[in-house]
């Protein structure tokens, strides 16, 4: 069957450039070839009125096709049948008539894809940083779609976002092993409209958002400038809303600060209890170390904890550092102690754990040298703001590591060789005590702040 | 081709033929009519390749022809021309229409480009009377799932021989429609069909005082519905029919008898305030009346009583308000019956003193 297939997409590559577009999407879109034997192809159409025109219209160009890829004077015979395509059972609802006489289910042991069953309300730390938005995902949790609808959670990377969704979806199917839910991204629902618009298929998708009694995507950020699927967006979101299905969203800030989406969706994001996650303080990042450690079967002491709590700002950097050491400890057969930690610590000081974000950069690069923002990133040329804006288009690119293009979009839109042109001049410039001062006070306030 | 003809009878016919005339049009020609003109007959027809319908009134033909016109024009113009005698007349690529004080002349498509609707008319099955038809397929067909599937033969109507007669049963997997003995079984029914409920749909708009022959061509896969004057023609589904049998409940412990009228208007009521919670009403059954309730957090909530005659338990069942009102509103019988067993299993609904028929609603789960 495989083979006939191939064989088909190659004759209908070739038919495709002989024939109409109207032609080809309505006669030839759903044809199948059923058989090939003795010469004598077997071709499959829809209905009785698609084979008489494909007979009489099209024979010669299918035809053609057809000689050169099975076989000179093959024949054709043209079957009205429809091959139903795609029999993958679409995850069955149980709530069906069939399923419901069928086979016995087997939903108590599936579970909902891709949420991960470590990810719980149980097993995350809480501190003030993100209690708010712990309590309201676990009201959440509780009521699906009664209580704060939508629920937009939105923090810097690695301050539990995604713990915390996974743990909404993790309780509603305790809850409610027979709700209909979809954990995803949004670069992945991005990609399903894109295939649904390309296969002309977008009544399934349709119907897979918007048959959900809970959709939680994370990083929605990502749909800007993404038209067509804002909109759909958008009416997936309505339609889940009318009916009381449970949305749940993310992001790293605050909705009204996505650029480039439509001001409809944006408003609908924030109509329902929009949460901040903060970084984890202190206490915090302790405390998940600690439980980190627990579930790597690894004993951490609380000093321990604090000492390694002190050099990554973030979860997910805490948990590489804490690998790192256990993997330590193991190779070298030690217990973890302080010496241990700080072996491994120094290493990775000098590998960045913290890198911050280029706006928070900017923002003490001004703060140092007294200029504002929107200076840095005007057209002026002025004395004082050149040096501080080379200074900013050093340190993005050692710092940050990004593009001398992004750069340039950054700082109000320069050229990149701009920017080249300023990282060299400052490169140069180093051997210069002064400037290489203001260089190192700089990271080091950054590196500072976000450790404290 | 030249022919002539009075406008009116051409006019009820266009409306159906309209049904089959391609919106989304990716192809030019299925927005056309065909237009024949033969032995004292002006046929007429149109598809959009899933289903086609011929019409045919007596004309005066002078001289034969076929020609593709834009559908949408000529029925636009036609409708506008009162009870006149009309003449089409083919000058090269432009077909020209003449009526009293009208003239019109129509860009013709090749009309080697349209379809063949139907090589054979096929085996006749049965003949049915337009009141039986709209009696019993409207009963059902409303049923079959109108959405694409994973189930291909959701989407269509079944009609399965069974000893005493032909049953139709249509189901979208929610709720299931089964109609008994609608003919006797033939000889000429082979196998069972399942036939588009499209096909179904526009079978109910046919408009004929005589009786419409089903016919069933195997070889083409087609399906024909024959009046005198018109042809409907659809595909036939090939795929395999979800055993129905399996999910009807042989016995019940909670059986009431209520007013049709009644239960719909309390299920309207309710359903008010289930609009805002996916349409879920409850029914309540007791000794001697139904509670018919709704409730919505943010809105409100309402209960209705009715009398009903229940034997059995008391007992509780929450559906969708829309598929409620579907099978209460479809059918125009004076009292139904209801029957269950428990919450979680499908309810059912009958026609008092009638065994043939039965409509079957899975139920809503409500937590607490």
């Amino acid at each position: 069957m495989q083979d006939y297939k191939d064989t088909w997409n190659k004759i209908l590559a070739e038919v495709e450039l002989e024939v109409s577009r109207a032609n080809f999407l309505t006669l030839f879109k759903r044809t199948q070839i059923l058989s090939i034997e003795d010469g004598v192809v077997t071709i499959a159409a829809p209905s009785a009125m698609i084979v008489d025109l494909l007979q009489r219209r099209f024979y010669e160009v299918i035809k053609k096709s057809t000689d050169k890829h099975v076989g000179e004077n093959s024949k054709l015979v043209f079957v009205p049948k429809t091959i139903a395509e795609n029999i993958e059972k679409v995850h069955d609802d149980p709530n069906t008539l069939f399923a419901n006489s069928g086979v016995q289910k087997t939903s108590s042991v599936a579970r909902p894809p891709r949420v991960r069953v470590d990810y719980t309300f149980e097993n995350m730390a809480v501190s003030s940083s993100n209690q708010l938005a712990f309590v309201s995902a676990s009201t959440v949790a509780k009521k699906p779609g009664d209580t704060y609808n939508p629920l937009f959670i939105y923090g810097p990377t690695g301050v539990g976002k995604t713990h915390l969704m996974q743990a909404i979806a993790n309780e509603v199917f305790k809850n409610k092993p027979n709700g209909k839910i979809l954990y995803t991204t949004s670069e992945e629902f991005t990609n399903e409209v894109v295939e649904a618009i390309r296969t002309n298929n977008t009544q399934n998708m349709k119907k897979k958002f918007r048959d959900l009694d809970l959709l939680i995507i994370d990083d929605i950020q990502f749909v800007a400038g993404k038209e067509r699927v804002q909109e759909e967006l958008f009416h997936t979101f309505n339609t889940l809303v009318d009916k009381n299905s449970q949305i749940v969203l993310s992001s790293d800030r605050r909705p009204e600060e996505i650029k480039q989406v439509e001001k409809r969706l944006i408003s609908r994001f924030s109509g329902g209890l929009t949460v901040d996650v903060d970084i984890p303080d202190f206490e915090l990042r302790t405390a998940i170390l600690l439980i980190k450690a627990k579930k790597y079967d690894c004993e951490l002491s609380i000093d321990a904890a604090k000492l390694i709590a002190q050099k990554a700002s973030d979860a997910r950097g805490l948990e590489g550092l804490l690998l790192r050491i256990i993997t330590q400890a193991q190779a070298l057969n030690k217990d973890i102690d302080e010496s241990l930690i700080s072996s491994v610590l120094s290493l990775s000081r000098d590998e960045k754990i913290n890198s911050f974000h280029p706006d928070e950069l900017i923002k003490n690069i001004c703060n140092y040298y007294n200029v504002k923002p929107t200076q840095l990133k005007s057209p002026k040329r002025d004395a004082f703001l050149v040096r501080p804006r080379q200074i900013a288009m050093y340190l993005l690119k050692k710092e940050v590591g990004l593009t001398f293009v992004e750069i340039g979009n950054l700082l109000g839109g320069r050229d990149h060789t701009t920017v080249m042109h300023g990282v060299e001049k400052v490169e140069n410039l180093l051997e210069n005590p002064l400037v290489s001062e203001d260089i190192m006070r700089i990271s080091k306030n950054i590196v500072d702040k976000n450790v404290d | 081709m030249k022919v002539s003809f009075l406008s009116d009878k051409l006019q009820e016919k266009l409306a159906f033929l309209n049904h089959a005339v391609s919106i989304r049009g990716q192809l030019p020609i299925l927005s056309c009519f065909l237009i024949e003109a033969g032995k004292g007959k002006l046929h007429i027809s149109s598809t959009d390749l899933e289903i086609g319908i011929t019409s045919s009134i007596a004309a005066n033909v002078e001289k034969e022809g076929k020609v593709a016109i834009p559908a949408k024009n000529f029925t636009d113009l036609l409708s506008n021309l009162e009870n006149k005698k009309i003449t089409l007349v083919q000058e090269g690529e432009v077909l020209n229409l003449t009526g009293e004080k009208v003239k019109a002349s129509f860009q013709i498509m090749n009309n080697e480009e349209f379809p063949k609707l139907y090589e054979d008319e096929g085996e006749m099955i049965v003949s049915l009377k337009p009141e039986e038809i709209m009696k019993y397929f409207q009963r059902v067909g409303f049923a079959a799932s109108s959405v694409e599937t994973s189930r291909p033969a959701l989407s269509g109507v079944l009609f399965d021989k069974e000893k005493e007669g032909v049953v139709v049963v249509a189901t979208d997997s929610y709720r299931l429609s089964l109609q008994k003995n609608v003919f006797k079984t033939t000889q000429s029914l082979k196998k069972p069909l399942v036939i588009p409920s499209r096909v179904i749909r526009e079978l109910m708009s046919i408009k004929t005082d005589g009786t419409i022959k089903v016919h069933v061509s195997e070889k083409n896969n087609q399906v024909l519905f024959l009046t005198q004057e018109t042809v409907l023609v659809g595909r036939l589904i090939e795929a395999e029919y979800p055993e129905y049998q399996k999910i009807i409940p042989n016995e019940f412990s909670t059986k009431t008898e209520v007013g049709r009228e009644d239960l719909l208007k309390a299920v309207r009521i309710a359903s008010v305030f289930a609009r805002e919670t996916a349409n879920i009403v409850r029914l309540i059954i007791e000794k001697s009346k139904i509670t018919v309730s709704a409730n919505s957090p943010s809105v409100g909530e309402d209960a209705v009583e009715i009398e009903a005659k229940t034997t059995g338990e008391n007992n509780e069942i929450a559906f969708n308000a829309k598929y409620l009102l579907d099978i209460l509103s479809i059918l125009d019988v004076e009292e139904v019956v209801f029957e269950m067993n428990n919450p979680l299993s499908s309810g059912v609904f009958k026609i008092k003193g009638d065994n043939s028929f039965l409509h079957l609603i899975m139920p809503i789960r409500v937590q607490g």
